[in-house]
């Protein structure tokens, strides 16, 4: 993964101030998203998936190779012509409407992100369709901008990346300014940022565009709490102009305070797809269940998603089969 | 259900009319992309935008230094700086535009994955960018041209009105190398490894195209019967990249052997045309598959 994917992968800590709060409705209109059986296979040029990995159903060899082979040839194929797949979303389905605002949980490397760019419409699905009305938007106006430049210079790059014409990224381009807070850093290259202020200008340049479909991935981890607070107000602004807001986090209280529907997703299936109280309760116990033994009530989803990684498969087989059972 | 609430499928190709329409909707970004690529590029060195214009004069120096003073190969020229420097200049165009285009979709899988746009975008900001750091190179090429006919032992090189053409050739090549990286970048999306054999291909192509030397000379005197000769030098004449180190060549100098062509300015056309129609519809039969492994 590359640099621009890796600053989007902060962990979203519990907030206290986001604990009590509660999305605010919005009004429900029509359907404006159909996601009808959605598969997305990656194809990785370049490595071999392993015989170990094969045995799990995630990753396996792309093409099967006649299995006498001599062992040289074994080992010298591992560094040439490999080809994997990874079956990153298997048959997913839902409806969205206008107004709603979505929260896609699941462990790190359940599929979240992948699911989100396939229904933004960046990943081509490998079956199954995706059927949108309006332009959805990925916030990820990031893989756009030039570090070498001004952030004056990547607000109109972004903007214009976005969609925009040149004369509406000038018009906002005050209100990007304010709403980022960077003030007169605004003329410096963006390579001279904190990382802070670089996420803030990204978020800002890329909400500019008011989308009718706006799609969240763990951006608004890095800002302060002022910043967050603005956050959280351009995504209502959008929901109340009968947008629908995507939200992917692995942190539950984010997509808590954000959202009105949760699903959750684990090894690339849908486990559960309902109101945030209900599906927020059962992840709540399955990140509970993954903790390592002896460390009750570790302080916030950090360290429960953080350890679900190293713990066996024992544990997180029982989460998930005691969540899809209800 | 989706037809119902009158949705569209994502993922799906649009027509080609669509596509042109909404791409030339983008011009701006393209345009911003480009400039802002062109100027990103050497904004972190000390002499900055300096280097746009040292660059290929270094390139060149190298060439006239080794292919012109010391191997002597372009002798029955009258003036083989001048012949090495404007060849070397024209061919680094077409041969960025190769190169960047064949990057243009795989080196932004991040940006294509996260922004939607028609993906002809992209080479063609890359063939653009390109073409932003030619312009100031090419006036040092006519400073250059013009110097070295000082150079005593070499042809006096003068301003004629055959200048003034000089645009129009620069025009005809960015359209062709336009063509070209739409190719390359759909070659490239699809297989990976052809990016390794560029580089080499690339080599071929400038010494068989008379980039440093004339090729002329070399078919003559070739171990093959008359009838050969004569269809290896009628293809490697009129071949694109020859043809457009030609106009830009007749433009520019006053080599008895190059003179000022009709029929290769056709040619120069024609082939233009042909490359950027065929490149572009080739790159948008692959549209819905760029950004993915």
């Amino acid at each position: 993964m590359t640099e621009a994917d890796a600053h989007m992968d902060f962990d979203l800590e519990l907030e206290p101030d986001d604990l009590d709060e509660e999305a605010p409705e919005a009004p429900i209109g029509d359907p404006c998203l159909v996601v009808d059986d959605l598969h997305v296979v990656y194809r990785v040029v370049g490595s071999r998936a392993r015989k170990e990995a094969e045995k799990g159903a995630e990753v396996r060899e792309a093409q099967t190779k006649p299995s006498f082979v001599k062992r040289l040839v074994t080992a010298s194929r591992q560094h040439t012509g490999g080809v994997s797949e990874v079956h990153a979303v298997r048959g997913i389905s839902f409806t969205v409407r206008h107004g709603e605002s979505v929260g896609i949980v699941g462990i790190n490397g359940s599929g979240k992100s992948t699911l989100l760019r396939a229904i933004a419409g960046l990943m081509p699905p490998s079956s199954g369709s995706v059927h949108v009305s309006g332009e959805p938007s990925l916030l990820g106006v990031n893989a756009a901008l030039m570090p070498q430049l001004t952030g004056e210079r990547n607000i109109m790059i972004g903007g214009l990346a976005l969609g925009l014409t040149p004369k509406q990224v000038e018009e906002r381009f005050d209100e990007v300014v304010e709403f980022a807070g960077i003030g007169d850093f605004v003329y410096l290259p963006m390579r001279t940022y904190s990382s802070g202020m670089a996420a803030r200008l990204r978020f800002a340049i890329s909400s500019s565009a008011s989308p009718d479909i706006l799609m969240i991935d763990e951006a608004l981890a890095t800002g302060d709490a002022a910043f967050k607070a603005r956050s959280k107000a351009r995504i209502e602004d959008v929901r109340q102009n009968a947008g629908t807001v995507f939200l992917v986090s692995h942190s539950i209280s984010t997509v808590e305070a954000m959202c009105t529907r949760v699903l959750w997703v684990h090894q690339g299936k849908l486990v559960m797809d309902g109101p945030t109280h209900e599906v927020a309760e059962r992840y709540k116990d399955y990140v509970r269940s993954l903790r390592p033994v002896g460390r009750k009530g570790g302080k916030g989803g950090k360290g429960g998603g953080r350890a679900g990684g190293r713990n066996g498969k024992g544990a997180r087989k029982v989460g998930v089969g005691g969540a899809t059972g209800s | 259900m989706a037809e119902q609430y009158g949705l569209r499928p994502l993922n799906v190709r649009p027509p080609l009319g669509e596509y042109i329409r909404d791409l030339m909707g983008r011009w701006s970004f393209i345009r911003v992309l480009a400039t802002s690529t062109a100027y990103a590029r050497n904004q972190t060195n000390y002499l900055g935008q300096l280097w746009a214009v040292l660059n290929p004069i270094l390139n060149a120096a190298v060439y006239v230094l080794i292919f012109g003073i010391l191997l002597g190969v372009t002798r029955d020229m009258g003036n083989s700086i001048a012949f090495i420097v404007v060849g070397v200049f024209t061919y680094r165009f077409i041969e960025s535009s190769v190169t960047g285009g064949a990057k243009s979709i795989s080196g932004k899988t991040q940006l294509l994955r996260s922004l939607h746009f028609p993906r002809a975008v992209m080479p063609i900001s890359t063939v653009l960018s390109l073409l932003a750091t030619l312009i100031p190179a090419l006036a040092v090429m006519c400073v250059m041209v013009l110097l070295s006919g000082y150079i005593p032992g070499y042809q006096t090189m003068k301003v004629t009105w055959w200048w003034l053409l000089l645009p129009a050739a620069v025009v005809l090549l960015w359209i062709f190398n336009t063509g070209l990286a739409f190719m390359m970048a759909r070659a490239v999306a699809t297989t990976p490894d052809l990016d390794n054999i560029i580089g080499f291909v690339m080599r071929v192509v400038m010494y068989g195209s008379g980039v440093i030397f004339p090729l002329a000379g070399y078919i003559e005197r070739m171990g093959v019967s008359d009838t050969v000769k004569g269809i290896l030098g009628a293809v490697l004449e009129h071949q694109p990249v020859a043809v457009y180190l030609y106009l830009v060549r007749s433009c520019l100098t006053q080599e008895e052997s190059i003179p000022q062509s009709g029929l290769m300015w056709a040619l120069g056309a024609v082939w233009a045309v042909l490359f950027f129609v065929i490149g572009f519809v080739v790159f948008w039969r692959g549209e819905e598959r760029y950004g993915r492994d």
